[in-house]
């Protein structure tokens, strides 16, 4: 149920001023590469009149890594464990992307097993992530929730409680490998499930510990709110996904609009604010915590028996051939649409694979979020990106 | 006075966290213990008899997405334990500095000669003592914990199950008949589901975004 909406265009504000000023009387400030708010190494230019950020203009490629050539060179069987490293923080739905592109492209069928195993490891990875992003988001706001760097120790404690659980599976803490085409390579050890809801347990109670912290926290809302607005229309028009598309009001998931996985088995509750500003993102994440949490739960224990693997398990580099063909596939990830195209050419490798990086997209918005706010709004926008750098640059 | 409540408020969440049990350990005195199928550096494996167990077929250096292993095969020659011909690996290097521990090495291996081991940590003083050469791969398999998997484990978790054929469903067409089964199967689930669904439903239209101020969100955040 994709919604069709009428998109207003607009001129991008960083073609709109002149880049140089002949006057020198804006300030011109190189935020990053290596600033600590940058979430790896991304820069923007900010101009600046006193406080008030006039123009952004951000500038992405720093860490470049080829990915996707990197990729045309190995071959399918070996494409895994390298697209693991594009979104470092969510290394699981990386791997389903790319998988999910082979297996349509070879036709195979994923066993229903591998595809609720899927479901649970993507949702755990959301609230891994999400938890990430609100510890960082934390420290953006200058640390001054709760108290020093509260948020941030707290949610790193209860995100190392998922990653415990994906090293049960894959033996990594985070470059899993776990997923290969046509299914799973590890399966679930016994007790498993159960561990699963002790850590969530946990997780769900200290929830409301990381509300009371931020959501309900003064210093959080009078940071957040207002600040950083981005209307549904231009949203749309950038193709935003993911929270930064439904804190603009837009009621938009691929878990429920396109269901992969077993997303068409478990119906999922999609989170949706309005507003638009970096407090609404924060809602929908937090909504989205406690959903994930709430699937997870539903889901753990009926994980259907059978086999993991659907395909042939890697035993050559060249064993897996694709037919010529062209493919897109797009997921929910924790950041919003990863969208994987490849294109085949009948030999081991693929002709041509392009990841769409849903913080790339997201990215594109800070030239429209940033002017008029002051520079401390400006870390704080940057933070309710979410923005992965490994993932935007690839 | 709401300052004072939001201050006692945050007082009270420090002393608990004040009590809770520390999350954090010690690290070289205490080491944290490590998943069953928790994977570092490599070993090489010798057979029960005492000979070397990799017969140098490349396998993994083939399918090793970072190009770090690099064999030489000896080709066929006699073993000096059972006499008998077979093929052997002159030279094995592995540069650990590049290995993404991607566990593929060792899922292709014919013969489980190439295991990772369960050891904790593997720090090093120099980058040289990264380079895993035949010896100290062979000196791993001797003295390192060795991990859960090697190759036939591997293989043998993905084909499990595979002689009961699951049910027919394609990757992404709704099959009825799973769906069906599904809701037997976790009934909690699908008794939450259809409420779910429906108070969704009238969020789905777009509204225009309210005024900047104001953030409600309308989503359908999980009770637990
Ligand atoms: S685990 Fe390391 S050595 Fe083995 S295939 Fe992967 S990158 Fe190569
Ligand atoms: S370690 Fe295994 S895969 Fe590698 S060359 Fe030796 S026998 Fe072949």
């Amino acid at each position: 149920m994709l919604q069709t909406l009428q998109v207003e265009r607009r001129v991008d504000p960083h073609l709109s001023i002149d880049r140089y000023d002949p006057e020198a009387e804006l300030l011109l400030l190189h935020m990053g590469p290596q600033h600590p708010a940058t979430h790896g190494v991304f820069r923007m230019d900010l101009y600046l009149d006193g406080e008030i950020v006039v123009k952004a203009v951000p500038y992405v490629g720093y860490l470049h890594r080829s990915v996707e050539k990197l990729c045309e060179k190995l071959t399918y069987s070996q494409v895994t464990p390298i697209v693991d490293k594009n979104d470092y923080v969510s290394p699981m739905t990386n791997e389903q992307a790319i998988n999910m592109a082979f297996e349509k492209l070879l036709g195979i069928e994923v066993p229903r097993r591998a595809r609720w195993m899927r479901l649970v490891f993507a949702e755990l990875q959301r609230i891994a992530s999400h938890l990430l992003w609100l510890g960082t988001f934390a420290m953006d706001l200058g640390g001054a929730l709760g108290g020093g760097s509260t948020v941030f120790i707290h949610s790193f404690r209860e995100r190392e409680m998922i990653m415990d659980l994906f090293e049960e599976i894959s033996g990594a803490r985070f470059h899993y490998n776990t997923h290969t085409i046509g299914g799973n390579r590890h399966d679930i050890p016994a007790g498993w499930a159960g561990r699963v809801k002790q850590a969530l347990d946990v997780i769900e109670a200290r929830i409301g510990e990381y509300e009371a912290m931020s959501l309900h926290n003064r210093i959080f809302v009078q940071r957040t709110r207002g600040v950083g607005v981005i209307d549904a229309g231009l949203a749309l028009e950038l193709g935003l996904t993911g929270p930064m598309l439904r804190a603009c009001g837009v009621d938009h998931d691929l878990r429920r609009d396109a269901p992969f996985h077993a997303y068409d088995e478990v119906p999922v509750n999609v989170a949706v604010a309005h507003g638009g500003d970096c407090l609404a993102r924060a809602e929908v994440r937090f909504a989205e915590l406690r959903e994930s949490v709430r699937l997870v739960r539903v889901t753990v224990d009926s994980i259907p028996e059978g086999s993991i693997n659907g395909g042939k398990p890697i035993k050559l580099p060249n064993s897996i051939k694709i037919p010529p063909g062209q493919t897109y596939v797009g997921i929910e990830t924790p950041r919003g649409e990863l969208g994987t195209y490849v294109i085949a050419d009948g030999s081991a490798n693929p002709y041509r694979l392009k990841i769409r990086p849903p913080s790339l997209h997201a990215l594109s918005a800070l030239p429209y979020m940033l002017p008029g706010g002051t520079v401390s709004d400006a870390l704080a926008i940057l933070g309710s990106v979410d923005p992965i750098m490994g993932e935007a640059d690839r | 006075m709401k300052h004072f409540v939001d201050g006692l408020h945050a007082l009270a969440m420090t002393l608990r966290n004040g009590f809770r049990k520390p999350t954090t350990v010690e690290f070289p005195d205490v080491i944290r213990p490590r998943a069953e199928r928790y994977r570092t550096t490599f070993s090489l494996l010798y057979d029960e008899q005492g000979d070397q167990l990799c017969i140098g077929c490349l396998q993994c250096e083939r399918i090793c997405p970072s190009e770090v292993i690099a064999i030489k095969a000896a080709g066929k020659k006699e073993s000096p334990v059972t006499g008998k011909k077979r093929g052997y690996a002159d030279d094995f290097v592995l540069d650990l500095a590049a290995c993404i521990y991607c566990e593929l090495c060792v899922q292709v291996c014919p013969v489980d000669a190439i295991v990772m081991t369960r050891e904790p940590e593997t720090p090093t003083f120099s980058r040289e003592d990264l380079v895993l050469t035949m010896e100290r791969l062979y000196a791993n398999g001797k003295n390192r914990q060795r991990a859960w998997s090697d190759g036939t484990k591997l293989m043998a978790m993905q084909e499990a199950g595979r002689a009961a054929p699951p049910p027919k469903a394609a990757h992404h067409a709704k099959a009825a008949e799973p769906a069906k089964t599904a809701a037997v199967e976790k009934a909690p689930a699908a008794e939450k589901a259809p409420e779910a669904a429906k108070a969704n439903e009238p969020a789905k239209a777009p509204e225009p975004p309210a005024a900047p101020a104001t953030t409600a969100p309308t989503g359908t955040e999980a009770k637990p």
